[in-house]
C-alpha cells in the first residue's frame, strides 16, 4: 500500500521552500502518495527518507519488453494483487503458438492473422499481441526456419520455445537482435541459457518443479548477470496453476520473496482447457499467455475480458464526445443528451436500438463521470450543452430545437434552455424505459 | 407601461409588459424568496394574482399548489407574466423574512491589541520663537504620548489639510488617530476635544445568505452593538453559483453595492443602537467567502466557477473602507482575510483562527455547514480542508416542509418511542410553519430510533400508524396535524425528503473520512469537531452522530462555534498579532479536490446509510439502536 | 516448506444450503452447500469452503428471452417443467435457476398460474431450486407469498430483494423457509447496506446469498468483478455483513451485440463463450453459484471450476 500523505510529510524536510514545485512540503506529500511526483524532487531528503520514498514508489514486480518497434511487449511493473487497490497495469500479451513442424506458408498465415487482426470496442483496438514458436522437431535447422518464416511476415514479439539451448542458439541466430522471450531455462541448462540470454540481451523465462526451486532458480540467473526473467507456472493443473500465480503476486508485492519479483508466463495450451488457462492467466496475475488455437468466439471473449480486467477500476472508460446515430435518423428526429461514461452510453445505445426510433445522441464530455455524478460535481453543466450543441452543429442536423435530457439531469433543464434557447424535455432516469418514453412523449 | 400593485401594502410599482411579477416585486423593493434563482423550481416565491392580466403555465406549475392555493390564483412569481395592470397579493412566506441569525458572543478570550490608536494632544501653539510646523507638532505629541516617532507616522493629504483648522479651534486640545496599516503608521483622522473614548472598529461576517457586524469598542474590546442583514444579493440569485452568474451577465456593479449596503445596514442598525457615530469606526474586518470578498472589493469572480478554480487574490486584502462604499470613518481601513481556494474562504480561515485549532498539537476538525460545506482537519504543523456542495436540505430547502431557521419553524422534535407521538419546540413558540435543519435532524435520528424508517431512510409500510401514510407520491410520516399548524395543513415529512437529508449528511460525513483518510488517522485520534455555520448552534450533537453526520466521537468533544466566521473577524479586529498569521494559515492547508480523489465517491455511497455503512465506526450509535430494536420487537 | 500463498484472513464466509431431501423435509435428490471458504477462491490444498455450483437458468415465459440461449431447445421452452426436466438429465447443472418471467410483463395477475408453475418444476426435477419473482413492490407480497407457499419445505433460493424493496421477499423467505437473493447495484457499500437493512428483518446471515449484479462482459463485467473481489476481501477481512456466498449471472453478457448479431451456429459459439469468459471469472472473483443460459455453456465451466478447484477433471494430458 502506498504511503499516506501525513507518513510522508513527517519525512520531508517542512521547510516549504517550494524547490520541488509545490507550494508547500504537504501538497507535495500529497502528490508523492498519489505517485504524481517523484522524491528527488526535494533537494532535501535525508537518507532515512529516501530510502523509505524510494523503496515505496520502486514497483515490485519488475518491467520487461519483449520484441522491438511498435508492437514491443511491455509487461510487468505491478503493484497490487487486487486491482481495485490501484489498478493492473500491463496486459498480459498473447502469444499465439506456431511449431517448427508446420509448413513456412501455413506459419505466415497464422503470423500475418496475428498482426492484422483487430477487434475494436468502446473506441479501442484490441489486438493479439506475438508469436510463439514451438520447437516440436527437436532439429536447430528446423527451428531456424520456423523463426525464420515468422521473421519473414511481421516483426511481432516472439517467445522462442525450446529446451535445448541449441535449438534456442539456432532460433536466436536468426531474430535474436529482436528481444525475443528466451523460453525456457531450467536448473540442468540455465548456465546455457543465460549465456543466450547476455549473448542477445534477451529477457529469459524460467522453468522449475516448484516455486522454491523457481526462485533459486531465479538466483541463480541473476548471479550469471540475467536478470530480466518471467516465471513460467505453467501446468496442466489449473488448481496448480492458480495457487502459484497467487503465490508468486503475493510474494512479489509483499517484497517478502524479491526472487519472484517478475512477470509471469502460462502456456495455456497444456492442460485442453485453454479457456479456462487463459481466463486464470488473465484474471490472476499471467503477463505473458501462450495459446495454440483460438476459435473466433473465444478469441474476442479473450480480449475483451483483458480489456475489462486492465482497465483502471477507478476511470471509467470514457466515450469520445460526439453526434452519434442510432439507425438513420432525419431531421426531424430525436437527439439524446447524455454523458461519455461508457456504460451510460452503450446502455442507452442498446435500449435506444431496440426501440428501432432513429435518433441522435449527443454525447457530452463528462470525463467519464456518470449522469448522476456528472450532475452533482458539475461536470455536466449547461455551458457544456451548448458548447456541445455548436461544436457538432446540431441546428444544422436537426429541424426541430428539443433536446431530451437524462432524468437524473433535471435540474439542469431550466439553465439548458436559457443559454441554448433549445426546448429541454425530461427523459427517464433509467434508460430502460427510453423506448416508452419515446413513444408516448417525442413528437417533432 | 402596466402597473403592479402588492398588496397588503398597495406598494405600486411599473414595469414593462411581458416582466415577471418577481422583478417588478423587487424593483418595488421586496425581498422575495427565489431558492432556485428565479427557474421555476423551487417554488418558494408563490403570489397570488387577485386581479388582471397575466400569463402563467399552470399545467406545468400546478403541481406547486393546493386546489385551494389554485383557486386563489396562486403562481409562481418568477414564472408570471404582468399582461396588464395587476393586483397581487405576496404572502408573507414568500418575503425572505428575519431569521434567527447567529449573533452570539464569540467566546474565545482575545489579548486586546488593535492596530487604531487615539491620542488625546494638547499641544502649545506656536510662536515666533518655536515655529515649528503644525504637522510636526502634532506628531511629536503622539510621540511624546508614548506613540511611534514623528518620523514613522505616514500623514496623507487629506488629513493634513484639516489640521490647521482643527487645531486652532479646538485652541489645540485636539484627538489625533494613528493606524497601523501595511505601509506603517498612517495619520488617520483630527478631531477637536478629546475623543479618545469614541474608537470602534467593525467586524464583519459577509455570508452568502446573511451580513452579521459586530462593532467593538477598540479601547477595552467591548461589544457596543451588533447588527445582522440579509445579504440584499439574494435578490439577484439564492445560491453563490447564480450570484457569479449574475455578475458575469455585466451584474457586477450591482452586487458590489448591495454587498456594502448589506454590510452598511448592519452597521446603521449596530451603531444606532450603541448610541455611536459611524464615522468613529476606524477599522472594518471582514470575514466571507472568497467570492463573497471578491464581489466586496469589485474584483470579476467570473473566472473562479470555471476549471481550473483560481481566485484572483489568496492573500489577505486591505484598502480604505471608502473605497468599497462602506460608511465609515474617512480614512477608516478596511482588511479582508485571506483565502485557500476558490472554495476554502476568509471565513473557514476565520472559523479557524477561533476555533484556536492551529495552536495545539491535538488534532481537530472543523467543519462549517451552509449550502456548501468545508471541512478542516489538522493541527499546527499541517492541516488537509475540502469543500463541497451539501445541497439546501439541511438548511431546510429541497424538504417539502422545509424552511429556514425562521420563527414557527420546528427546531427540536423528540418521539415517544411507544406512541410515535411527537413532540417538538418551535422557533419563537410560534404555531409551526414547517421544519428547519436542526428539527430535520433531530426528526431523522428519532425516526431511526423509533424504528420507523430503515437505515437508507425508507418508511416501513408494515407499521400500521395513523401518523404513517401514503404520500402523493412517496410514504410519508405526519408531524403536526393541520389544527396544530398555522398553515392550514399538515406538517409532514416524506421519503423523499428523508433521503434528500441523507444525501446531504453523507456529503459531510464522506468528506471528513476522506480528509481523515488522507491524513491517515481514525475518529479516535480526533480530539475536537468544531461545528461552524449558522445551522450548527442549535443542532443537537447526539442527533448529529446518531444520524453520521459527523464522524462517532465522545459527544464532549463536539463544540459549536456556532458564527465562526463572525468570532474570527472579532479576534482579527481586536488584535493585529491575530492578522499576522493568517496568511500563514491559509498557506499551510492543503487542499483536497473532492471530486479528484477517486476513494471519495465510495466514501459517499457508504455514507448514505444511518449512520453509515461501516458501522464500526459508530459503535455507540449501534449499541444504542440495538437496544431500540429490541425493544420494538418485544414490546 | 514450500512457497504458498500468503493467507492472512480472519473472517470466513458462511454457508448457504440450498434444497432440502426427503430427511430434511423436501423433495430434492440431494441439497447444494456454498460458501465456507477461508480463503480466496480455490486458494489452498485442498481449496477451503464448497465448490462453485453451475445454475441453469429457465423461464416461463421464453418470449423474453434471449434467442441464442434457446435456440437449441425447441418446443420444451414453452413448458418450464418439460424444460427443467431436459436440463437435468441432458445439462446436469448443479442447480436450476426459474425465472417467473411473467409476472414481469405489464398487468400481470395471474398468481395462481405461477402456483402451478413452481409446483409443476418442482415435480418435473429434483435439483435444488432458485426462483425468482417480481420485482415490481405492487406485486412482490402476493408474489413472493405464492412462490413461497408452493415451495415450502423445499428450501429454495428465493430471488431477488433489493434496498427499495425487501421487505415481501424476506417475509416470504423467513416464512416458508427459504433463502434470499439480495440484489444490490454494482456496489459494495450498497450490498452491505442491503445485508444489514435483511438482517434487521430478522432473515439470518446464512439464508443470503449476494448478487452484486453482473455487467456484460466488455460493458460494465469489469466493475462487476472488483465488486465481487472487494466483497469477498472484505468477507474474508472480518466483515461479517459481507460474509455471505455470492452469486453472479451471465444473462447481461448475452445481450451484447457479438451475441446478439452472430448467427446459427455462431451464435451458439457466441453464447457459450461469452457465458464462460464472464461466468470463470466471477468465480475467480469470488463466486459461488454461476448462472448461464445457454445448454452448452455448462459441460465446460463445470469441468474448468473442477480443475480449478482440484486440478482433477481436466481433459487430456
Amino acid at each position: 500500500m502506498p504511503l499516506k500523505p501525513l507518513d510522508i510529510y513527517k519525512l520531508l524536510p517542512k521547510k516549504n521552500c517550494k524547490e520541488c514545485g509545490d507550494p508547500t512540503c504537504l501538497t507535495f506529500a500529497m502528490k508523492l502518495s498519489g505517485g504524481k511526483a517523484k522524491p528527488e524532487a526535494c533537494p532535501y531528503l535525508d537518507d532515512n527518507a529516501k530510502t523509505i520514498l524510494g523503496a515505496s514508489t520502486r514497483p515490485p514486480v519488475r518491467r520487461i519488453r519483449i520484441g522491438v518497434g511498435e508492437r514491443a511487449l511491455t509487461v510487468g511493473e505491478e503493484l497490487v494483487q487486487f486491482r481495485h487497490e490501484k489498478s493492473f497495469f500491463h496486459e498480459p500479451g498473447i502469444m499465439i503458438a506456431v511449431t517448427d513442424m508446420m509448413p513456412a506458408e501455413s506459419i505466415k498465415k497464422e503470423v500475418i492473422f496475428v498482426r492484422d487482426w483487430v477487434l475494436t470496442r468502446i473506441g479501442t483496438d484490441l489486438r493479439l499481441n506475438g508469436i510463439a514458436v514451438r520447437s516440436v522437431s527437436g532439429s536447430p535447422e528446423q527451428f531456424a526456419r520456423a523463426v525464420g518464416a515468422v521473421e519473414e511476415v511481421a516483426d511481432l514479439p516472439e517467445v522462442l520455445m525450446a529446451d535445448d539451448p541449441l535449438v534456442m542458439e539456432a532460433g536466436l541466430s536468426v531474430c535474436g537482435n529482436y528481444r525475443p522471450l528466451i523460453h525456457a531455462a531450467r536448473l540442468l541448462q540455465y548456465r546455457e541459457m543465460c549465456r543466450l540470454a547476455k549473448k542477445y540481451g534477451c529477457p529469459l523465462a524460467i522453468k522449475a518443479d516448484s516455486l522454491d526451486s523457481l526462485a533459486e532458480l531465479s538466483g541463480l540467473c541473476v548471479a550469471e548477470g540475467v536478470d530480466h526473467l518471467v516465471l513460467d507456472l505453467s501446468s496442466p493443473n489449473l488448481h496448480a496453476l492458480l495457487n502459484a500465480s497467487t503465490a508468486v503476486r503475493q510474494h512479489a508485492i509483499s517484497r517478502t520473496t524479491p526472487a519472484l519479483g517478475y512477470p509471469v508466463c502460462i502456456d495455456t495450451g497444456l492442460g485442453g482447457l485453454s479457456d479456462a488457462s487463459l481466463i486464470a492467466g488473465v484474471t490472476k496475475f499471467g503477463s505473458v499467455l501462450i495459446c495454440d488455437d483460438l476459435p473466433g468466439a473465444s478469441r474476442k471473449a479473450l480480449l475483451v475480458l483483458r480489456q475489462n480486467i486492465y482497465t483502471d477500476p477507478q476511470k471509467p472508460i470514457q466515450i469520445t464526445p460526439g453526434l452519434y446515430r442510432v439507425g438513420t435518423p432525419g431531421r426531424d428526429s430525436p437527439v439524446l443528451l447524455t454523458v461519455n461514461f461508457s456504460l451510460t452510453f452503450f446502455t442507452l445505445q442498446g435500449y435506444l436500438e431496440a426501440s428501432r426510433v432513429p435518433c441522435f445522441m449527443l454525447i457530452v464530455d463528462t470525463e467519464g463521470l456518470s449522469v448522476l455524478t456528472a450532475v452533482a460535481s458539475g461536470k455536466l453543466q449547461e455551458t457544456v450543452v451548448r458548447d456541445a450543441i455548436g461544436k457538432y452543429d446540431l441546428a444544422n442536423e436537426v429541424s426541430h430545437r428539443t433536446l431530451i435530457i437524462p432524468g437524473y439531469s433535471a435540474p439542469l433543464s431550466g439553465r439548458i434552455e436559457e443559454i441554448t434557447g433549445w426546448k429541454v424535455l425530461v427523459g427517464p432516469r433509467d434508460a430502460a424505459d427510453i423506448a416508452e418514453f419515446l413513444e408516448k412523449e417525442w413528437k417533432p | 407601461m402596466p402597473t403592479v400593485t402588492f398588496l397588503p401594502s398597495f406598494r405600486k410599482t411599473e414595469v414593462a409588459q411581458g416582466s415577471t411579477i418577481l422583478e417588478a416585486a423587487q424593483k418595488a423593493g421586496f425581498h422575495m424568496n427565489v431558492v432556485c434563482g428565479g427557474q421555476g423550481k423551487c417554488g418558494k416565491c408563490t403570489v397570488m394574482v387577485r386581479s388582471g392580466e397575466t400569463e402563467f403555465d399552470r399545467e406545468k406549475f400546478g403541481n406547486f399548489f393546493s386546489r385551494d392555493e389554485a383557486g386563489e390564483g396562486a403562481c409562481l412569481s418568477c414564472q408570471t407574466r404582468v399582461m396588464g395592470d395587476v393586483r397581487v397579493l405576496i404572502p408573507e412566506g414568500s418575503l425572505v423574512q428575519e431569521q434567527q441569525i447567529l449573533i452570539d458572543t464569540p467566546g474565545v478570550p482575545v489579548e486586546l491589541d488593535p492596530a487604531v490608536w487615539k491620542y488625546a494632544l494638547s499641544l502649545l501653539p506656536p510662536t515666533l520663537d518655536d515655529p515649528s510646523p503644525d504637522l510636526s507638532r502634532l506628531l511629536w505629541g503622539i510621540e511624546k504620548k508614548g506613540g511611534p516617532k514623528e518620523g514613522a507616522i505616514y500623514a496623507p493629504l487629506e488629513v493634513i489639510r484639516q489640521i490647521p483648522k482643527v487645531l486652532r479651534e479646538s485652541g489645540w486640545k485636539i484627538t489625533a488617530t494613528v493606524a497601523l496599516v501595511p505601509g506603517g503608521y498612517r495619520l488617520i483622522n483630527v478631531e477637536k476635544g478629546n475623543t479618545t473614548s469614541h474608537c470602534y472598529g467593525a467586524a464583519v461576517d459577509l455570508g452568502t445568505t446573511t451580513v452579521v457586524v459586530y462593532l467593538r469598542s477598540l479601547i477595552d474590546g467591548s461589544i457596543v452593538g451588533i447588527g445582522s442583514n440579509y445579504n440584499r444579493q439574494i435578490s439577484c440569485g439564492e445560491d453563490i453559483l447564480s450570484r457569479v452568474n449574475y455578475a458575469k451577465r455585466g451584474g457586477l456593479g450591482k452586487l458590489q453595492s448591495l454587498a456594502t449596503e448589506s454590510i452598511n445596514a448592519a452597521l446603521t442598525t449596530a451603531s444606532n443602537s450603541a448610541g455611536i457615530d459611524r464615522d468613529d469606526i476606524y477599522e472594518v474586518v471582514v470575514a466571507g467567502n472568497t467570492i463573497m470578498t471578491h464581489i466586496l472589493m469589485g474584483i470579476d469572480p467570473a473566472y473562479m466557477i470555471e476549471e481550473p478554480y483560481v481566485p484572483v487574490v489568496r492573500r489577505h486584502l486591505t484598502t480604505a473602507a471608502r473605497r468599497v462604499g462602506l460608511a465609515v470613518g474617512e480614512n477608516s481601513g478596511l482588511f479582508i482575510f485571506p483565502a485557500v481556494s476558490d472554495f476554502i474562504g476568509g471565513d473557514i480561515i476565520a472559523d479557524i483562527l477561533a476555533s484556536g485549532m492551529t495552536e495545539t498539537n491535538d488534532i481537530s476538525l472543523l467543519i462549517d455547514i451552509g449550502t456548501n460545506f468545508e471541512v478542516v482537519l489538522g493541527n499546527r504543523d499541517w492541516m488537509f480542508a475540502c469543500a463541497g456542495a451539501a445541497g439546501p436540505a439541511l438548511e431546510g430547502g429541497e424538504v417539502l416542509f422545509g424552511m429556514r431557521a425562521n420563527p414557527g419553524a420546528i427546531e427540536q422534535v423528540s418521539l415517544d418511542l411507544d406512541t410515535l407521538e411527537p413532540s417538538y419546540r418551535t422557533i419563537r413558540n410560534q404555531k409551526p410553519k414547517g421544519l428547519c435543519g436542526s428539527g430535520l435532524i433531530d426528526l431523522l435520528a428519532e425516526l431511526l430510533r423509533a424504528c420507523v424508517i430503515d437505515r437508507t431512510g425508507r418508511i416501513n409500510p408494515m407499521i400500521s400508524h395513523e401518523r404513517i401514510r401514503e404520500g402523493r407520491q412517496v410514504p410519508e410520516f405526519v408531524v403536526a396535524w393541520r389544527d396544530e399548524t398555522s398553515i392550514g395543513k399538515e406538517i409532514v415529512i416524506t421519503e423523499n425528503d428523508i433521503k434528500a437529508l441523507i444525501m446531504s449528511k453523507a456529503s459531510i460525513l464522506a468528506a471528513c473520512q476522506t480528509l481523515m483518510n488522507q491524513a491517515g488517522i481514525e475518529r479516535s485520534a480526533i480530539s475536537r469537531i468544531y461545528f461552524s455555520g449558522a445551522f450548527g448552534n442549535y443542532i443537537n450533537k447526539d442527533h448529529a452522530i446518531m444520524i453520521g453526520l459527523i464522524p462517532e466521537v465522545p459527544v464532549d468533544r463536539v463544540i459549536t462555534m456556532g458564527n465562526g466566521a463572525i468570532a474570527g473577524a472579532n479576534i482579527a479586529l481586536l488584535n493585529r498579532k491575530k492578522k499576522r498569521i493568517l496568511d500563514e494559515i491559509a498557506r499551510k492547508i492543503a487542499y483536497i479536490e473532492l471530486n479528484a480523489d477517486p476513494s471519495f465517491m465510495d466514501e459517499y455511497t457508504g455514507s448514505c446509510f444511518l449512520p453509515h455503512t461501516d458501522l464500526s465506526l459508530f459503535p455507540g450509535v449501534e449499541r444504542m439502536l440495538d437496544q431500540c430494536r429490541i425493544r420494538r420487537v418485544s414490546p | 516448506m514450500g512457497l504458498t500463498p500468503l493467507s492472512e484472513w480472519s473472517g470466513q464466509i458462511g454457508e448457504l444450503v440450498i434444497g432440502a431431501t426427503r430427511t430434511d423435509g423436501g423433495t430434492r435428490s440431494h441439497a447444494v452447500t456454498i460458501g465456507g471458504e477461508r480463503d480466496l477462491p480455490y486458494i489452498g490444498i485442498p481449496p477451503s469452503g464448497h465448490i462453485p455450483r453451475v445454475a441453469y437458468e429457465l423461464t416461463d415465459d421464453p418470449s423474453l428471452w434471449q434467442s441464442a440461449a434457446i435456440r437449441t431447445i425447441g418446443d420444451r421452452a414453452h413448458d418450464p417443467s418439460d424444460w427443467a426436466a431436459f436440463a437435468e438429465k441432458e445439462l446436469q447443472p448443479d442447480l436450476i435457476r426459474l425465472y417467473l418471467s411473467s409476472t414481469r410483463r405489464r398487468g400481470f395477475s395471474d398468481l395462481s398460474q405461477i402456483g402451478k408453475t413452481v409446483e409443476a418444476v418442482l415435480q418435473a426435477t429434483k435439483l435444488p431450486l432458485i426462483i425468482e419473482g417480481s420485482n415490481d413492490p405492487a406485486l412482490d407480497s402476493s408474489v413472493f407469498r405464492k412462490i413461497g407457499e408452493a415451495a415450502e419445505g423445499e428450501r429454495v433460493l428465493l430471488g431477488t430483494a433489493e434496498s427499495g424493496r425487501y421487505r415481501s421477499a424476506a417475509a416470504a423467505a423467513m416464512a416458508y423457509g427459504h433463502s434470499l437473493i439480495a440484489q444490490s447495484p454494482i456496489d459494495i457499500n450498497l450490498a452491505k447496506q442491503l445485508n444489514i437493512l435483511l438482517r434487521e428483518t430478522g432473515l439470518p446471515h446464512d439464508r443470503i446469498a449476494i448478487d452484486p449484479y453482473t455487467g456484460a462482459l466488455g460493458y460494465g463485467f469489469e466493475y462487476s468483478y472488483s465488486v465481487m473481489e472487494r466483497i469477498r476481501y472484505s468477507a474474508l477481512k472480518g466483515d461479517t455483513d459481507l460474509a455471505m456466498p455470492l452469486i453472479s449471472s451471465a444473462a447481461d453478457s448475452l445481450t451484447v451485440k457479438e451475441v446478439r448479431e452472430a448467427e446459427g451456429g455462431d451464435a451458439d459459439q457466441a453464447a457459450v463463450a461469452w457465458e464462460m469468459y464472464s461466468m470463470l471469472p466471477a468465480t475467480l472473483a469470488g463466486a459461488s453459484i454461476v448462472c448461464v443460459r445457454h445448454p452448452l455453456s455448462i459441460a465446460g465451466l463445470k469441468s474448468a471450476i473442477a480443475s480449478l478447484w482440484n486440478g482433477q477433471k481436466s481433459v487430456g494430458v
